[in-house]
């Protein structure tokens, strides 16, 4: 599993950190399939179905996004 | 089964309360019930019941009818060689005389006559002759397990001999309540008779379509395609959708009933809230809901016939109470039928006497051998006894070699004063109820049924046997209890309807659902996060491998009344365990979002997931994808977006919104595709975790039926501590122990403490300890080897002062379950908020922000007290307060209304009633001051009707008047001061 999400902290990019600001790339939504577990992207109007196995149902990959909470 | 019930003497005239009722089963389960009543004169007559109508027919026409008899042949099958019996002889001479009157003397003479009076009912086809239909009658009607009529005239005659003989008072009658009598319905031959009586309405359908095409003079031609066609598409051949609608209803529809005693209420949906409940469920059985309403409550006793069929703990409260049981965790129901082929063989060779050799043996004063209800043979009571005996030998020695299945029930019924009829009886059928015991004899597993068990001398312990007495032991006493009541920690030390209530709560805990919890979409899941594995814990726990779905964490459980939050069934929760996790738990919610469900069949699709071209809030970003669909681990609150849509109708982004107070994380969201699977994505399921940290107003419980609510977290500084520096997570009240004599639970906070000190897992099955062996040593010496106090006490020092309690605190490890009743659920609060628009009344319901209702007893007791300034509080200011106008000459509530304003003067409040129309501008208007004129809105103009006032009143009182008004009733309310 490729780990293009997460984008380490650099010179250029310490800045936009401590600001609190996110460098969001689009990379296209991933999709998991519910069946092999196959991860592969859909484009829009692209009918629902495993690319390797065919099976119809699919989980939405999770996010490469910081997902951040307050801990209170 | 001999049965009196005075309902059998509503049947007509001379019918008392006597009969014999036999329910029959055919080889696919499927039932028809035979009975016998007793007339007061003598008579018999055979009940039955078809296409849900009862038929009556003499006995004696069934005999003559089954076989070609004779009236002698008839009278040895009955009474044998108990000639001397005048009660029994002059019973049977008029059961033959009366018979004469019918005429009937051959069997084909009978047969014909029976045929001929059931054609209707039996919707015969006129190229049947009555012969036929009578043998039909006799194939489908009378004693359907049995094939051969010769088996059916001889088992008719010991049910006629047993009806004597109860009427004679020689034989007790058996009780229906008893597991002893009863078999379980069970799923799978349900399904197989739906679908047997759903194909043969399918055929009849058929059948009458092709009749009336045949009155209606349409070519009937079985050759033609297309007429056949025609006649299968008119005809509902979807027999599973019928079975589906019963599956998903547990509705039975029904042309004969099925022999079933209810029509609804077959199913019931197994709910995964936790283990317990979903294992509960395939070990449930229930007496039949026309039991429910019946008003006796001898259905619902405890039967020691039931032992370890049954459990005695588990069963509801309330209502249910014993006819919801579960089976007992041994207990198992057949579900295929024994290989009883060579059974007759066997018990020729042991002496049995078949019965075309033994004409003259009938009554209690041989034994009757019969096999699954067909007659077998007769022999002597003696010799019954020990053919039991050398069955029972053989078949546990081995079952092959001798061809006696080991799960076949003989039950021998000993000849008694009085009681059970007494005979042999073999049972190799379906859904009986089994249990394994040790056979003391050869020290290997015998299957006992119940009819058996109850003739049979088992002992509960090994410490019991008799010599001479005990044939069989009990492999443990735990078989008597359910797979749940086996869980409940040293239940034997409980009071008993303690470990009921552990029995239910088990079931409602917040526990660990399944183990693929990624794979279900279940609308509502409970999940305890961390939970444990109890260190007190029956055998049986590992045994049914419950560590795969932990219900529950232990605390360390101090009982003492500390900070005054604990009275009354409330217990503090130490606030740092709470922060550490402690029965920290989650909601899984699932959602469904389709877009297709908002357009026809067919209709090409307009509404695509993600976003549009046109302009959409920024922040939607923040929750939502680039597909449309939010972000897995998002945190949505009510209002937030949880999917968009590109709407090409409207050309428009669309959102849908989460609607739910509390908040929640998005845990999965799921695409799903069509059933082709070729089209884009229309439908997501969107899986919520709604975090459910304790709260206070959770409730919990220990697993002794203790339950209590969450009242406090208490800070841990101000926790009491030991001297080892151990503070509770949970403390308990002591009051709760004196009334409820839960002394398992001490036990268990015993246990678990020492387990915890020494690092093992305590065995908490009941029945260990005994008076001699008490659990209070036991486990009092292993806390002494870790340096404890042998009781369980310990000094206890006050978090806030540091000083030593007064006294020895009782501290332990108990398991505590959190039970999935929370008040984030359950709250309700309401200061304003939506009305009803008739009323104005607040509504009610939690889910509309509604109120609660002050009825009439909490008026009553704030009347009682005086309180009336409060009184008016809640029935009027906080309810449907309003100022309305009122005419004060007319006392009309409804006829006033706001004159328009004009210049120079503003609106008013006039009365329409009490105002005179001033017609015109010219006419009469010289007499009234121009000032004096008001207008409605219409344009009309008036005069007078100014003596208005304002009044408080409770809107519904406007309602009520207007309602009156349409009755043509109107209200005069007198205003003061004037």
């Amino acid at each position: 599993m490729s780990r293009e999400g997460f984008v380490p902290p650099t010179a250029a990019n310490l800045g936009n950190a401590a600001s609190g600001i996110q460098s969001i790339k689009n990379y296209g939504v991933k999709y998991v399939c519910a069946q092999c577990a196959v991860n592969f992207t859909l484009s829009p109007k692209e009918p629902v179905r495993c690319k390797e196995c065919g099976h119809r149902v699919l989980y939405k990959a999770r996010t490469k996004r910081m997902v951040q909470f307050e801990a209170r | 089964m001999a049965i009196i019930r005075p309902s059998f003497a509503n049947r007509g005239a001379s019918y008392t309360p006597y009969g014999v009722q036999l329910r029959s089963a055919r080889p696919d389960q499927s039932s028809q019930t035979n009975a016998l009543h007793y007339l007061s004169d003598g008579n018999v007559t055979f009940r039955f019941s078809w296409r849900k109508n009862e038929y009556l027919v003499p006995v004696t026409l069934i005999l003559k009818a089954l076989i070609e008899t004779s009236d002698k042949e008839i009278f040895d099958g009955i009474v044998g060689s108990d000639t001397e019996n005048s009660f029994l002889t002059d019973r049977l001479e008029l059961l033959l005389r009366t018979f004469k009157k019918y005429n009937l003397n051959t069997n084909k003479q009978s047969v014909a006559y029976l045929g001929k009076k059931f054609r209707v009912v039996f919707g015969a086809t006129p190229d049947m002759s009555d012969i036929d239909v009578g043998k039909e009658v006799l194939h489908r009607i009378v004693l359907v397990h049995l094939d051969d009529n010769h088996d059916k005239f001889r088992m008719l005659c010991f049910m006629i001999r047993k009806l004597y003989s109860l009427v004679a008072g020689e034989c007790s009658p058996d009780n229906p309540d008893s597991t002893q009598h009863q078999e379980i319905l069970l799923g799978g031959f349900l399904y197989g008779m739906i679908l047997k009586e759903k194909i043969d309405e399918y055929l009849q359908s058929i059948k009458l379509q092709i009749q009336s095409d045949i009155t209606r003079g349409i070519a009937v031609n079985f050759n033609d395609r297309k007429y056949m066609t025609r006649v299968f598409s008119r005809i509902n051949e979807n027999i599973g959708q019928k079975l589906q609608y019963f599956l998903s209803t547990g509705n039975l529809v029904s042309q004969s009933g099925l022999d079933l005693q209810q029509v609804s209420g077959y199913t019931v949906v197994a709910e995964k809230i936790n283990f317990h409940r979903f294992i509960s469920h395939f070990r449930m059985v229930h007496r039949g809901s026309f039991f429910a309403e019946l008003k006796t409550t001898t259905v619902r006793k405890l039967l020691p016939e039931s032992w370890g069929f049954l459990c005695p703990v588990h069963t509801p409260d309330g209502s249910p109470c014993g006819l919801l049981n579960h089976l007992s965790h041994k207990c198992e129901i057949t579900t295929e039928k024994v290989d009883t082929s060579r059974i007759p063989t066997a018990l020729f060779k042991l002496g049995v006497k078949p019965p075309a050799s033994a004409i003259s043996a009938a009554g209690p004063g041989t034994c009757c051998v019969q096999l699954d209800g067909q007659i077998v043979g007769y022999c002597s009571h003696e010799q019954g006894r020990i053919i039991a005996n050398t069955l029972r030998y053989w078949k546990v020695e081995d079952e092959k070699k001798y061809g006696i299945p080991l799960s076949l029930e003989i039950g021998y019924v000993p000849p008694t004063n009085h009681g059970q009829y007494p005979g042999l009886y073999l049972f190799g059928g379906h859904s009986r109820l089994t249990r394994p015991v040790r056979y003391l004899p050869l020290d290997k597993t015998d299957i006992v049924g119940p009819f058996e068990q109850v003739f049979m001398d088992i002992a509960v312990v090994p410490a019991e046997i008799e010599n001479n007495v005990h044939s069989h032991v009990e492999f443990a006493p735990t078989n008597i209890l359910s797979i749940l009541a086996n869980l409940t920690p040293f239940s034997d030390f409980n009071q008993s309807p303690r470990n009921m209530y552990q029995c239910q709560m088990g079931k409602q805990t917040m526990g660990t659902p399944g183990v693929a919890l990624t794979h279900r979409s279940d609308n509502k899941l409970y999940k305890l996060q961390a939970g444990q594995t109890p260190i007190v814990k029956a055998n049986l726990y590992d045994d049914y491998g419950m560590d795969n779905f932990p219900n529950g964490t232990n605390a360390v459980v101090a009982v003492i009344s500390y900070t005054g939050y604990d009275m009354d069934d409330a217990m503090i929760i130490n606030k740092s365990a709470d922060e550490r996790g402690f029965a920290y738990g989650v909601v899984y919610k699932v959602e469904k979002v389709d877009l297709s469900q908002q357009r026809r069949r067919n209709d090409p699709i307009t509404q695509h997931f993600g976003f549009g071209p046109d302009d959409s809030p920024a922040e939607w970003r923040n929750k939502l994808d680039e597909d449309g669909l939010p972000y897995i681990g998002v945190h949505v609150e009510e209002g937030d977006p949880i999917c968009c849509y590109y709407d090409e109708v409207l050309g428009k982004t669309k959102i849908k919104t989460y609607h739910s107070s509390e908040p929640a994380y998005i845990e999965e969201v799921k695409l799903i595709s069509d059933d082709n699977g070729n089209q884009e994505c229309q439908s997501i399921t969107i899986k919520y975790r709604v975090t459910r940290s304790p709260l206070i107003g959770d409730k919990f419980s220990s697993r002794h039926g203790q339950k209590g609510v969450c009242s406090r977290k208490w800070p841990q500084i101000d926790m009491p501590f030991s001297e080892t520096g151990i503070q509770p997570d949970v403390i308990i009240n002591p009051h709760a122990f004196p009334s409820r004599m839960t002394i398992g639970m001490f036990v268990e906070s015993l246990a678990g403490k020492a387990g915890a000190l020494h690092g093992i897992a305590q065995d908490a099955t009941p029945w260990k300890f005994s008076e001699d062996d008490i659990p209070a040593d036991f486990f009092g010496e292993q806390l002494k080897a870790a340096g404890y106090n042998y009781h369980g006490n310990e000094p206890l020092y006050s978090g806030a002062t540091g000083e030593e309690l007064r006294a020895d605190i009782y501290i332990g490890v108990v398991y505590y379950q959190r039970l999935r009743h929370m008040v984030n659920d359950k709250f309700q609060v309401r200061s304003t908020g939506p009305v009803n628009s008739l009323t104005m009344q607040p509504v009610k319901g939690r889910k509309r922000h509604g109120g609660i209702r002050v009825g009439e007893m909490e008026r009553d007791a704030l009347i009682g007290h005086g309180t009336s300034f409060l009184l008016q509080d809640r029935l009027l200011n906080c309810s449907d307060y309003t100022h309305t106008s009122i005419c004060r000459d007319c006392g009309g509530l409804l006829t006033t209304q706001v004159s328009v304003a004009r210049i120079g003067g503003g609106e008013s409040m006039r009365c329409r009633r009490c105002s005179v129309r001033v017609e015109g501008r010219g006419h009469r208007s010289d007499m009234v001051e121009d000032g004096d004129v008001w207008e409605d809105g219409a344009g009309k103009r008036f005069i007078g009707g100014g003596n208005t006032t304002t009044v408080a009143v409770p809107f519904v009182l406007k309602y009520l008047d207007s309602e009156l008004a349409a009755m043509g009733i109107s209200m005069r309310y007198n205003v003061e001061p004037k």
